[in-house]
């Protein structure tokens, strides 16, 4: 018992595509979980198109943005516009725990693979369907990609640099922020089968599911009808608290943050002007606050001669919350990262192994791994029909003629 | 009460500010019993705002109370031996106790697992920490700031920035921690249903650093496959995927597929200057963004925000508005799909509260009940639960330890 993983035995469904859907039913993978991804060459999936691709040669298998987010499962190929196929997927989802889907609303019902259909095939089946603006409501058909959702959800009227316009953040996070919220309702679900017997339907927005992590504004809002001028790195409460450029002309900085008067003391102990600790504009955080700009000014001329992880050591020494501002480089070789066995190395077939982002969290007695870099499209489709599904070779072959697993 | 989807799990929550807490109410918002266990002092979050007319005040942070509805709430100082006791006996009682106390900190606190769980081996102890309780960082001070940069998200951030001068960006609010919660909200659940399986416990270590390299989509790869060290300086390298000025506010576009880019192109009239070699697809289009953009945006100023987002939409081109609070609680499609839920709490009032983060068919969110008051369940968790009495609790009062 001790060596299994948490979601052993449980079977996947997966009819995602781009990055919400593929973020959602990763989790479960990383859990022991057997996830089968439908895929077909016909209507390929968006991460397999685009770069970065294993040096930098494209192919539909060398996409470093598909392989991040599918290690761990199994893909097969399937025309869903054919019958044949129509029959196979009903056929697996009554062998499957879980289906996960992230169609635009309504899509996946005409597909004729909606959870009333499916769910009579497999009576306590849980479904997880995420879209843009939910399944419901006046705008459920509106097209809601994960950038999009970031304004939608109020994030960039509030996100970015004083005096300059609403911000994006970088990244499309509407989209991973469904996905991890999509497997968080699929676990409780798991609870629930497991304590009465029975499936749920799961309905979530990209919207809402950001929604839910805006309660600063919102609640302001909601008691003050007034929202927050952007204001970039700074906090509310606390100084300093920013980003500060580090030694040299390159892109490098380091965050600084004092949480407490005597975190405040410590630190101009550490950078050798103790003299500001009983400086009254800076004596509390309300002074701090008040006198914020000469604040990063002297920081500023600190860390400008210093290289940021010099300065991450002085700080942390003296218990005061400093560290670099990572790049993608920074984060694929760092040593902690490395001794913490975050970063995946995973044998390919097409290229020599490369460095993915791992799982996120340890498990003491059910230890979660990376168990095989992500699928070739349609790698499994012979081992998923014939084991699952007990199809001869002759059967699978004259599908493959047929045209029907492309 | 109807059951729910987590009817039945009993939670210890020893949490402070964001991750723990928000750990905390997704599973409290699904039926499991929370029991917020809070230092004398308070959960830091009672002393941030927002406060209604902008007054600090330790029962009307609205962080505070989004954060902790549904849960019960009682006092225990982890700093005596005696508040250690308590939590042990607690911890015989419960399924998961969940925190985020920094990993240096843990085995002085009572927060061993390998203590607690020779009371309970069903026990399973879920920790959120910046860095993880193992590796080199492991006792390093961080904050949300600290996070969103060491994961690796704020240096992207707010990407296509022209400003070189200006810092990595971090977004509003406390995403980095909100991670920390949601994906420690995931890996409980596995361990969870792992126990509900085998009655066996265990400790899960989540590190928000990691739940943030995990998120920053291809750019992780760019380095791993090609090389590239990407940044928040540059350029999308499709285009349209911009911000325009509408007549009364700001519109977002994105057009992904070149079909996307045809219907806008129909939409805005069919303009001579669609049809030119510089716009001729969605890599040329991103290379030539100087010369797009004004042409778009010259195009857009003759609309109104919610106008252009309709026509846009239902011609499926990507479109959001720039939305402030303020259009957030007065949009028809959130009020149809009853997003916002009302609490009414003794001390902060009636308020509109975000909801759920999902719809589901059953055992979903039942009305909430208000964040706790400091101390408010002291009497039902120490007497009701452990079985001490009266007397016994005015002296856990009187030495502090609760």
């Amino acid at each position: 018992m001790s060596s299994s993983r948490p979601l052993d035995g449980i079977r996947v469904l997966d009819f995602t595509w781009a990055w919400a859907g593929p973020y959602c039913t990763l989790q479960m993978a990383h859990m022991g979980a057997q996830v089968i991804r439908i895929e077909s060459e016909k209507r390929p999936c968006v991460t397999r198109l685009i770069p970065p691709f294993a040096d930098d040669q494209p192919g539909p298998n060398r996409a470093g943005y598909f392989n991040q987010y599918s290690q761990g499962k199994k893909s097969i190929q399937l025309d869903l516009g054919r019958p044949e196929a129509v029959e196979i997927v009903k056929k697996l989802a009554a062998q499957s725990d879980i289906v996960v889907q992230n169609f635009s609303a309504g899509a996946i019902e005409r597909m004729g693979f909606g959870y009333d259909t499916l769910s009579q095939l497999k009576p306590d089946l849980i479904m997880i369907s995420i879209c843009g603006y939910g399944q419901t409501g006046p705008e459920r058909k509106y097209m809601g990609y994960g950038p999009a959702s970031v304004p939608l959800a109020g994030i960039s009227s509030l996100s970015g640099y004083r005096d300059k316009g609403p911000a994006e953040v970088g990244i499309s996070y509407g989209d991973p922020n469904a996905g991890i919220f999509g497997a968080f309702a699929a676990l409780a679900a798991l609870a629930y089968r497991q304590r009465t017997g029975r499936g749920v339907h799961v309905d979530l927005a990209l919207w809402e599911a950001l929604l839910v992590l805006m309660p600063e504004g919102l609640m302001d809002y909601a008691m003050n009808k007034t929202q927050a001028e952007r204001d970039g790195n700074h906090d509310p409460w606390m100084a300093p608290h920013g980003c500060f450029k580090c030694r040299g002309d390159a892109d490098k900085w380091v965050t600084i943050v004092c949480g407490s008067d005597a975190e405040w003391q410590a630190l101009c102990r550490a950078i050798g002007q103790p003299e500001l600790a009983s400086d009254k504009r800076f004596a509390n955080a309300t002074a701090r606050k008040a006198n914020e700009d000469a604040l990063e000014d002297i920081l500023s001329a600190w860390t400008a001669q210093r290289d940021r992880w010099e300065v991450t050591e002085v700080l942390q020494q003296a218990g005061v919350a400093a560290f670099p501002s990572m790049s993608n480089k920074d984060m694929a070789t760092d040593p902690h990262l490395e001794a913490r066995g975050y970063l995946v190395r995973k044998d390919h077939p097409e290229f020599s192994p490369r460095v993915h982002a791992g799982i996120p969290w340890q498990m003491s007695d059910t230890p979660c791994e990376v168990r095989a870099a992500a699928p070739l499209r349609g790698q499994h489709t012979d081992e998923v029909l014939g084991e699952l599904l007990g199809m001869s070779e002759a059967e699978i072959q004259q599908l493959r003629d047929g045209q029907v697993l492309t | 009460m109807a059951e729910q989807l987590l009817t039945g799990l009993k939670v210890l929550e020893c949490g402070n500010l964001v991750s723990a807490p928000y750990l905390g109410k997704l599973l409290a918002d699904l039926g499991a019993e929370v029991i917020k266990l809070e230092e004398p002092g308070g959960d830091s979050a009672r002393g941030r705002g927002p406060f209604p007319g902008d007054t600090p005040h330790p029962e009307k942070s609205g962080l505070f109370l989004y954060l902790n509805a549904n849960k019960l709430g009682a006092t225990l100082n982890l700093r005596t031996p005696h508040g250690r006791g308590l939590l042990q006996s607690l911890c015989s009682q419960a399924d998961l106790l969940i925190h985020n106390y920094r990993p240096p900190e843990m085995a002085g606190l009572g927060l061993d697992f390998d203590t607690l769980r020779r009371t309970n081996p069903g026990l399973i102890m879920t920790t959120i920490s910046y860095f993880g309780c193992t590796g080199p960082y492991r006792d390093y001070h961080a904050f949300e700031l600290t996070a969103s940069n060491a994961g690796g998200w704020a240096f992207i951030s707010p990407g296509a920035s022209d400003y070189a001068d200006l810092p990595p960006l971090k977004a509003f609010g406390h995403q980095a921690d909100f991670q920390g919660g949601v994906h420690a909200a995931v890996a409980s659940l596995g361990a969870y249903y792992h126990r509900l399986l085998s009655g066996q416990g265990q400790h899960v270590d989540v590190s928000i650093q990691e739940c943030i390299a995990a998120i920053l989509e291809m750019n992780f790869t760019h380095y791993t496959y090609a090389g590239n060290e990407t940044s928040r300086l540059g350029r999308r390298s499709i285009f349209p995927w911009c911000m325009l000025d509408c007549q009364d506010g700001k519109l977002f576009v994105i057009n992904v597929e070149e079909d996307q880019w045809q219907r806008l192109v129909e939409l805005m009239g069919n303009p001579e200057w669609a049809t030119l070699e510089i716009f001729e697809d969605r890599v040329q289009r991103g290379l030539n963004y100087d010369a797009l953009f004004p042409l778009l945006q010259e195009w857009a100023a003759n609309w109104k925000v919610a106008d252009l987002y309709k026509a846009g939409q239902e011609r499926r081109i990507c479109m959001a508005p720039v939305n402030t609070m303020a259009d957030l609680f007065a949009s028809e499609h959130l009020k149809a799909r009853e997003f916002f839920t009302t609490i009414s709490h003794q001390v902060a009032g009636t308020l509109d509260y975000p909801g759920a983060p999902f719809k589901v068919s059953e055992g979903g969110v039942e009305t909430p009940r208000p964040a706790p008051l400091l101390g408010e369940h002291n009497e039902a968790v120490y007497c009701g639960q452990l079985g001490l009495s009266g007397d016994e609790l005015a002296d856990l009062k009187q030495r502090g330890i609760i």
